[in-house]
């Protein structure tokens, strides 16, 4: 009797299993990312509508993550726990479309029709030296130039953004405000803070990148820009200040009287706005805020945007896929990744909703137009100016195929052994230039230099 | 009786035997720590050194190449030997004007905190305030010191100019000769209080009736300082002397923290160079492994000449010396 019962049991806990692993039939998808942002978005915007999705994220800091995706990818790439999707950052972004861990979109099923709809900056640094779209944006970063209406009347006479776009239009024309700037104001008042500002945008300017074919590469642009450097401390334009120190954030206070800020889209919700002067809440009714603006107003207010002398993008996070993975995967399991990137990169609905929630600039420009014509953000902190539509005019301009893997640690040794150095007049250019060939070839092992 | 006589024997024997492995056991978790966290990493670090591991995908992935690595440091035409070994002579300016003002100082003020005829008022509050940088974390000393010395609006630059000594901002952090000079300073008022309480606990390990003598006997303090505090806290200083060193040489929070190696590479030590072969750029692990072996070696040539230095070179026996 016992026996029998025993193997009843045993029957009905092996059928049990199975039954239940067939409802567990989920498909898992592996979500690697240095912040919890996406964790959230996918938990607050996705999961809901997908319960067939088994989602299990990792999370590792950004000073980490280059080392555990690396060593991750090298060693068991195709494995479960390696992710499907993965977050990439600005920083490394350019690394990981140039190798072969991640995958040609296409092959998830991505069609030219969906990848042409990506705002075309985002979408190029996304890309592999080939042209192959590895990387999707879902935070697009386009940069864009904002000035002190008050004191560009004062000492320019100039009252709206587009004769003020005029006045910069250009690098020549932007060092000729400088100029009038400085004499209308005896030297009160600086262009900008210090050449730092410049960098983040003149870099666009270049036709190439730092490397072609795993050559170094000085454009031609480069040497214009020292020029500009060194007038700009040369001639006493600037407050010849470092960016994100004191005198930079001085001057967002008005506590300075520095006219203009090169600035991305974050620049302008995380650092221009907590830093005028003024503590507002966006809870506070207009009235409140003329009060507050009135009684100790800092800047607010007192900002306008255009899009300055070139386009350019600083920072932003690209998503893409596992290629070891991609290649082993089922067609229902490929659609569920297809539909995943394309929800959080793409998906009008969606990109729309969240542009809504958030103020986030998105990285679809059908989304962008519907929300411009449909009369933009006009942001009272800009005088009533709609930051998405100048965004959008930016983003236009800016061209991403000039980002590559290397840029992080050349642009940190292009400050430090020409930009600062030639300058400040402490060493002619050909001193300079050699340091920097030299500091290049130590740190970079598969870089040619010449 | 005699059956009884037996049994202890037994038992004492038996006792001898078994309390001689317990010595093992207790020295057994220093083994333990130093192989996982001492000989472990000297071992990875040596073998990264001899391979061609660049990047993080081959930091387990690798193939031994030989000693290449290590050779390119004493080639003068490959990349990194003017930097390394320029980052080793901006390591050496910048610690031997704060190692011998650290020792100095320490040695004085230990000397007269422990100096029975002073009768030094408010000692512990004094040491509590010489003692008091050690305790601030590196990261907010740099950002402190940063901000004093910036340019062109912060305290120090405005102070000289409002009392006349500077008639415009002066660029502390582009001048090679202030940003070691302040990195060198950093690291003394840091660590002065630490190597001056290791002088203190030195000489209150001297026994009192040396000094006691020597004040019945006459000596003055100068005296008694050199003839007798000085000689017999030698191991002491030893121990200073080569502590300072691994730190000095070792030297890389402070500059990396407020001046990145700026200006032109002046303040850039040996173990940024380590770091940024290590964590920028291509992430050459090998390169950074072999002046990571490099160091050690010097680290520990240099260990052996101070200890040689300081040590008595008389033929006496040892044990003659006992008695002393």
């Amino acid at each position: 009797m016992k026996k029998v019962l025993s193997l009843v049991l045993a029957l009905a806990l092996v059928l049990g299993c199975m039954s239940f692993a067939a409802a567990e039939d989920k498909i898992d998808i592996v979500v690697w990312s240095f912040t919890n942002e996406l964790q959230g978005m996918v938990e607050k915007y996705y999961a809901p509508n997908h319960p067939e999705i088994n989602f299990i994220y990792d999370m590792t800091p950004t000073a980490d993550y280059p080392a555990k995706v690396d060593s991750l990818m090298a060693s068991a790439g195709a494995s479960a726990e390696a992710p499907d999707v993965f977050a990439l950052e600005a920083a490394f972004v350019k690394k990981y479309v140039s190798s072969d861990w991640t995958a040609d979109l296409k092959d998830l099923g991505f069609t030219d029709e969906e990848l042409a709809v990506a705002i075309p900056v985002m979408a190029q640094i996304g890309q592999n030296a080939a042209g192959v779209q590895k990387g999707l944006s879902w935070q697009s970063t386009p940069g864009a130039l904002f000035y002190r209406a008050s004191l560009a009347e004062k000492y320019l006479g100039i009252t709206d953004p587009e004769a003020f776009q005029e006045k910069v239009c250009d690098w020549d024309t932007f060092m000729e405000t400088a100029a009038e700037v400085y004499e209308a104001s005896e030297g009160q008042c600086k262009i900008v803070t210090g050449t730092g500002d410049i960098w983040n945008a003149y870099q666009y300017q270049r036709s190439e990148g730092w490397v072609v074919d795993g050559k170094l590469v000085i454009d031609s642009e480069l040497y214009d820009y020292l020029d500009l450097c060194k007038t700009l401390i040369g001639d006493d334009l600037s407050w010849d200040a470092a960016a994100w120190g004191e005198t930079w954030f001085a001057g967002m206070k008005g506590v300075n009287e520095t006219l203009c800020f090169f600035l991305p889209t974050w620049g302008l919700h995380y650092t221009l706005k907590p830093n005028c002067g003024l503590t507002t809440n966006d809870t506070m009714s207009e009235e409140e805020l003329v009060a507050a603006v009135e009684a100790d107003g800092g800047t607010y207010g007192d900002w306008r945007m255009v899009e300055g002398p070139c386009g350019y993008s600083w920072g932003g996070t690209w998503i893409g896929a596992n290629a070891q993975k991609v290649a082993s995967y089922d067609d229902a399991k490929k659609a569920a990744v297809h539909d995943l990137i394309y929800f959080f990169t793409l998906d009008d609905g969606f990109l729309y909703q969240y542009a809504q929630d958030s103020g986030d600039f998105v990285g679809s420009t059908v989304v962008v137009d519907k929300i411009v014509a449909e009369g933009g953000t006009p942001n009272p902190f800009l005088g009533g100016q709609d930051h998405y539509g100048m965004f959008a005019k930016a983003a236009a301009l800016a061209n991403g195929s000039l980002m590559t893997e290397y840029d992080d640690t050349i642009n940190t040794l292009w400050g430090d052994n020409v930009t600062a150095p030639y300058s400040k007049g402490e060493a002619d250019l050909d001193t300079c230039i050699a340091n920097f060939k030299a500091a290049v070839a130590a740190a970079f092992t598969n870089i040619v230099v010449e | 009786m005699n059956s009884a006589a037996t049994g202890s024997q037994v038992k004492t024997k038996h006792k001898s035997v078994s309390y001689d492995k317990y010595g093992y056991f207790f020295i057994l978790p220093f083994f333990i720590v130093f192989a996982i966290f001492g000989a472990y990493p000297i071992y990875f670090t040596f073998r990264t050194a001899l391979t061609d591991a660049v990047g993080w995908d081959m930091i387990n992935n690798n193939h031994i190449i030989g000693f290449g690595n290590f050779a390119q440091f004493f080639d003068p035409s490959s990349a990194v030997y003017p930097r390394f070994w320029g980052a080793l002579v901006n390591t050496l300016i910048i610690w031997i004007p704060n190692f011998v003002a650290q020792l100095g100082l320490a040695l004085i003020l230990a000397s007269w905190f422990t100096d029975s005829r002073m009768h030094l008022k408010f000692q512990g509050g004094f040491k509590v305030m010489i003692f008091m940088p050690n305790i601030i974390t590196a990261a907010t000393v740099a950002m402190l010191f940063f901000s004093l010395f910036n340019y062109p609006i912060a305290p120090i630059n405005t102070l000289m100019q409002s009392i006349g000594v500077l008639s415009s901002p002066f660029e502390f952090f582009r001048s090679t000769e202030w940003s070691r000079g302040i990195i060198s300073f950093i690291q003394w008022w840091m660590w002065v209080g630490n190597t001056m309480i290791i002088m203190i606990a030195g000489i209150s390990g001297i026994n009192p009736s040396l000094f006691e003598a020597a004040l019945v006997d006459g000596c003055s303090s100068r005296q008694t300082f050199w003839k007798i505090t000085l000689p017999l806290i030698k191991p002491i200083l030893v121990y200073n002397l080569v502590t300072s060193l691994v730190g000095g040489l070792t030297m890389f929070d402070i500059p990396q923290l407020m001046t990145q190696g700026n200006p032109n590479n002046t303040t850039d030590t040996v173990v940024r160079f380590i770091y940024n072969q290590g964590f920028t750029g291509s992430f050459n692990f090998n390169t950074a492994s072999a002046a990571s072996m490099i160091l050690f070696v010097i680290i520990i040539i240099g260990s052996i000449i101070i200890k040689w230095v300081l040590s008595d070179h008389d033929d006496k026996p040892a044990k003659a010396k006992k008695g002393v």
